[in-house]
């Protein structure tokens, strides 16, 4: 493992509170203080982990993700009077809170601006456009009327109009993670059914193909590490490697993520894209965030690469990192170890009366493990989008199919009644 | 991919927790049980996940949970643990398994020798008889929804007993089943069920003295007497009576009576024989078959009649503990109180509601055994009026009113008498409390909306009813600047209860305030050498702090003081009643309520003076009756307070 701490005078702050982040860190023998929500105190005190509380949410709750770069002028002080040198996001929401901290210490207000690219989804998208990325029609809506009005203008070019089946749009909120906000709009009814305080988001028309998304580890402005994952069914599970189809396609897809990179002028860390390929090999872009993705793709990346991408997180987004460390630490994209895959499980009952785990997928040639167990809370909250998956079903196997179809078939499977 | 086998798996799950740092433990301690889980499906595999015992602790498998600490585990908590569908059942499975090492010595702790691990074993292993000696049927539909959890628990009973061997709890078993029957509940179902099991031991290696104990229990429950062995039924006995003479029956009356006072137990063909008995009106067989005193011989006597009646109506097979509580009834003379025949006499023909009515039968399991709810009812009654201390409250969190009754019970019946036909028959009780009416039928829930139904026939039709008068009472009052029990109790309990009342916790806030004072005013008011020698003439309902066998403070729980004295050996003790009918507990710092052989009656546990006031945090006082505080030596009140202060105190902020 690389021992770098002798040479290293400064701390890395991690913004946001995740345990494999902060065991990666840990690892790697690297001086580092944790930036988290107040109510982690109590188990950082317990096992003397160095932490400063910091109540995200306050600011959430009363300030604009544009008036973060003032806000963390009081962490900053904090973080300096600590001797920081760098901050790392860990989520989507803290994206902006560790670039105000980046542009203090580097006394360079742009870092703060260019991470809001990857906050908006409407910049983001505008940004890509100009940087060559092949994107859908979109358009920013301020109300009802904008959503109407730009599902009119797309079905009027597809020559839709008057026909059974119109061409869906997507609505999408500007700032939030995963699919929340996220509404596929295929009639004026469905329109009518959106929130107002859903506006303003973005208007998008729909791509076809199969999604993947992409982990770039980035240095010097340098893809070090390219992962793609495949998504199986969306929402549910997921694959990596993907299948032979689109692994072929890899230097194509390498070549959108340069693309991407360039357009968006990205020097250090992790990007998590996401992109459509069609049946003629036609990348089109969706949207990039600059954090650790969800759905256990880090898990899946563990598993067949054999390097703890946690730790390839912070070794990319630190500029002193040498290229011999990196060069050391990343294996070869064509050396995966088999696939693994992971499928979210989510109650579709109210209430948990008892787990099924079938005796088949437990059998089957691609089962790795589960993490259920029948909850004490039986209730299950309600949530928007998908929410928090209830487990997860992991599967590896040398042979993608028995990954692949386990994903698939056990989708829609209930494994809790 | 699942390559490997499980051997692989388990060690592959093991180490990486055992590598992870002690923050990071909770990150891999799913998936460790989830293999565990999967290795518990077998007996072989729960022997695996043993051999790894020794290092669970060290590994972090118990990091950050409740289960962390082995000196805090209660052996009355692992039943409920093992019986959970889901992680608690499998987390609780391997603490037992860490226990068992320590206990093998294959694994230490410093605050849990070998010796602590084997007898929380022991304790663990008497409280799960039915996991150990698994029953042979049992209801289908519970037994498919239970299964899963069942047999896991038994597979690890039936390691835990290869390992530490059945006769180290033959004797345990004897002395769990003597030390309930010592205290003469009213329900005896669970001392039964023990003694069904421990009938299985017969057919181990177990030693002449406890077989012998065994069999004398097993006697008292079945066929006391060779002649009653002759006969697999009750009824073939029945007949035998009639052909027996009367030497020969008052034999059969003696050992019977003999047996029914030694264990409490009443066995089924007692029934038949004092039911013979009673119907040709042989006093003096009588007399012997309910192991009667003089004194209770004479109350017979006056008052045959009544009796002759009472057994007609009460004294049945599903019954049949009610006779011991009969001849109870009969020694404490309580007959001769007037209103208590009328009283009794007005519950045979009382006009029952009808969800009482099934509540009773089903209760007590008496339907299709041609009983009705009134001789159910009746059976209750004398049950509580000869037993005032045996009645308990089940599994429910009802101690307030199971001290009510008790209370009535000895020193009011006529009250209690009245009681319970308005609950029976009018499905309301009513109460006055500072000058205002408060019917029970009016009140919502109470703190037992759902009573679980093992209870006696008086607590099942006026436990909810009183519950929720003194959940109102409570609510009414708890707005003022003091404990609302202060002024709650007197009214419910009656005004026996002395008005004066003081608590160690500071209202609000919970601090434990000015507590040297609080120990001088009990001794003031209660310890005969510094009250000016006044007697406790009414029990006193208190409030004690539980702890557990280390001294941990577990929980609030209401008692009744029932009386402070000498013991035999000169020790001044305070004996009370525990409303949760397991009053031997060990409390920690050697302090263990005892059952018997320091002067308790029947029902009583006992402590001596200082060792139980150190866990009082409330009580009732007569301002009158108050002596020299002053007086209290300064070494005995610090004693007290180091006791309190280094048990149950520590939960608390002390000022």
């Amino acid at each position: 493992m690389t021992n770098t701490k002798q040479d290293i005078d400064y701390k890395t702050a991690l913004i946001g509170w995740s345990l494999p982040s902060i065991e990666a860190m840990d690892q790697l023998q690297r001086p580092f203080v944790i930036v988290g929500p107040p109510h982690f105190q109590e188990y950082a005190d317990k096992y003397d982990l160095p932490f400063i509380a910091w109540d995200f949410d306050h600011y959430k709750e009363n300030y604009s993700m544009e008036d973060v770069c003032d806000q963390c002028e009081g962490l900053y002080q904090i973080l300096k009077e600590e001797n920081v040198g760098l901050a790392i996001p860990l989520f989507e929401d803290t994206v902006e809170w560790a670039a105000g901290i980046n542009a203090k210490l580097q006394d360079d207000p742009k870092i703060f601006r260019h991470s809001l690219l990857f906050r908006h989804k409407g910049k983001m998208k505008r940004r890509a456009l100009m940087g060559g990325l092949k994107v859908g029609v979109f358009e920013e809506a301020e109300n009802k009327e904008n959503v109407r009005q730009f599902f009119r203008r797309v079905n009027d070019a597809m020559l839709r109009e008057g026909e059974e089946e119109l061409e869906p749009i997507h609505f999408k909120a500007f700032d939030k993670a995963g699919d929340a906000g996220h509404r596929v709009i295929r009639s004026e009814m469905d329109i009518n059914q959106l929130e107002d305080n859903a506006f303003p988001g973005l208007l998008e028309s729909h791509l076809d193909g199969v999604e993947v998304s992409c982990e770039v580890f980035i240095h010097n402005g340098k893809i070090q590490f390219l992962n793609i994952t495949e998504y199986i069914v969306f929402g549910y599970s997921m694959m990596a490697p993907p299948s032979p189809e689109i692994e072929k396609q890899r230097k194509k897809i390498r070549g959108a993520v340069q693309r991407l990179i360039n357009a968006f002028d990205i020097q250090y860390g992790l990007i998590h894209p996401e992109f459509f390929i069609d049946e003629e090999g036609k990348i089109s872009f969706i949207e990039v965030a600059a954090r650790i993705p969800g759905g256990n793709i880090f898990d899946l990346i563990k598993k067949t690469y054999q390097f703890n991408p946690f730790q390839a997180h912070i070794l990319c987004s630190d500029p002193n990192t040498t290229e011999e460390e990196l060069k050391d630490f990343f294996p070869k994209e064509k050396k995966a170890r088999g696939h693994a895959g992971s499928l979210m499980v989510y109650p579709r009952v109210e209430n948990i009366e008892k787990l099924n785990i079938p005796q088949e997928l437990e059998e089957h040639p691609g089962f790795e493990r589960h993490t259920m167990f029948t909850p004490v809370q039986r209730k299950v909250p309600e949530t928007e989008g998908f929410g928090n998956p209830h487990g997860v079903v992991f599967f590896h196997h040398d042979h993608h199919d028995h990954v692949k179809q386990p994903l698939r078939d056990y989708a829609d499977y209930d494994f809790y009644m | 991919m699942n390559t490997g086998g499980e051997d692989a798996t388990l060690q592959e799950a093991f180490e990486t927790l055992n590598q992870a740092a002690p923050y990071a433990k909770d990150m891999y301690q799913n998936h460790f049980f989830q293999v565990a889980k999967k290795l518990a499906e077998s007996r072989e595999g729960i022997q695996k996940l043993y051999d790894y015992a020794p290092q669970f602790h060290e590994a972090g498998v118990f990091e950050g949970g409740p289960w962390e600490d082995p000196s805090k585990l209660q052996p009355a908590l692992v039943n409920g643990s093992l019986r959970v569908d889901g992680l608690e059942s499998i987390v609780a499975l391997l603490s037992e398994l860490r226990m068992i090492a320590l206990a093998k010595e294959k694994h230490t702790h410093p605050e849990v020798s070998a010796r602590d691990a084997k007898k929380y074993l022991n304790e663990v292993m008497a409280n799960n008889l039915d996991f150990i000696f698994p029953e042979e049927s049992g209801e289908e539909a519970e037994q498919q929804q239970q299964g899963k959890e069942t047999e896991r628990a038994q597979r690890l009973f039936s390691l835990m007993v290869d390992e530490l061997s059945l006769q180290s709890i033959s004797s345990t078993l004897i002395d769990e089943i003597k030390r309930l029957m010592v205290q003469r509940p009213i329900m005896t179902e669970r001392i039964r069920l023990m003694i069904r099991k421990a009938e299985q031991l017969l057919h181990e290696d177990v030693e002449e003295k406890d077989r012998q104990e065994i069999e004398r229990f097993h006697q008292a429950i079945s066929t006391v007497t060779a002649r009653s062995k002759e006969h697999d039924h009750v009824s073939g006995y029945r007949k035998q009576l009639q052909d027996l003479d009367k030497n020969e029956r008052s034999e059969e009356a003696a050992a019977f009576g003999e047996s029914m006072r030694e264990t409490g137990l009443v066995s089924p063909y007692h029934v038949a024989l004092v039911r013979f008995l009673n119907r040709n009106g042989e006093i003096k067989t009588l007399q012997k078959a309910l192991g009667l005193s003089n004194k209770g011989y004479s109350n017979l006597e006056e008052h045959f009649e009544t009796v002759q009646e009472l057994i007609k109506v009460a004294i049945h097979l599903p019954t049949r503990q009610s006779l011991y509580g009969l001849a109870r009834m009969l020694e404490r003379g309580v007959l001769s109180q007037p209103p208590v025949l009328p009283g009794l006499r007005r519950l045979i023909e009382l006009d029952i509601k009808q969800d009482v009515r099934k509540t009773l039968m089903e209760a007590t399991s008496s339907e299709q055994e041609g009983l009705t709810a009134n001789d159910v009812l009746t059976a209750g009654v004398i049950s509580v009026l000869g037993q005032p201390l045996g009645i308990g409250q089940g599994l429910n969190p009802t101690c307030q009113s199971a001290r009510a009754l008790s209370l009535w019970a000895i020193h009011d019946p006529g009250y209690l008498l009245e009681l319970i036909p308005r609950a029976a028959r009018d499905g309301d009780i009513d109460m006055t409390f500072e000058g205002a009416p408060i019917h029970s039928e009016n009140l919502p829930g109470g703190l037992a909306p759902e009573l679980h139904k093992e209870l006696d026939p008086v607590s099942l039709v006026l436990v909810p009813h009183l519950d929720r008068i003194y959940a109102d009472m409570v609510r009414r009052v708890q707005f003022r600047g003091d404990d609302p029990h202060k002024w709650v109790n007197p009214a419910f309990y009656g005004d026996w209860i002395a008005k004066g009342f003081s608590k160690v916790f500071q209202h609000n806030t919970q601090n434990v305030v000015d507590y040297r004072g609080f120990v001088r005013l009990f001794y003031a008011t209660h310890h005969r050498e510094y009250n000016e020698g006044h007697e406790l003439i009414y029990p006193n309902p208190v409030g004690i702090c539980v702890t557990t066998v280390y001294g941990n403070f577990l929980g609030f729980h209401a008692i009744t003081i029932q009386r402070i004295a000498y013991d035999p050996d000169d020790t001044y003790r305070v004996y009370f009643y525990n409303p949760n009918n397991d009053s031997s507990q060990n409390w920690g710092q050697g302090i263990e309520p005892s059952v018997r052989g320091h002067g308790e009656k029947e029902g009583e546990s006992s402590l001596p003076f200082h060792e139980f006031v150190s866990r009082l945090y409330a009580f009732h006082y007569n301002p009158y009756e108050q002596g020299d505080a002053f007086a209290v030596e300064d070494e005995k009140v610090e004693e007290i307070e180091r006791l309190a202060r280094e048990s149950w105190g520590q939960k608390f902020q002390w000022v």
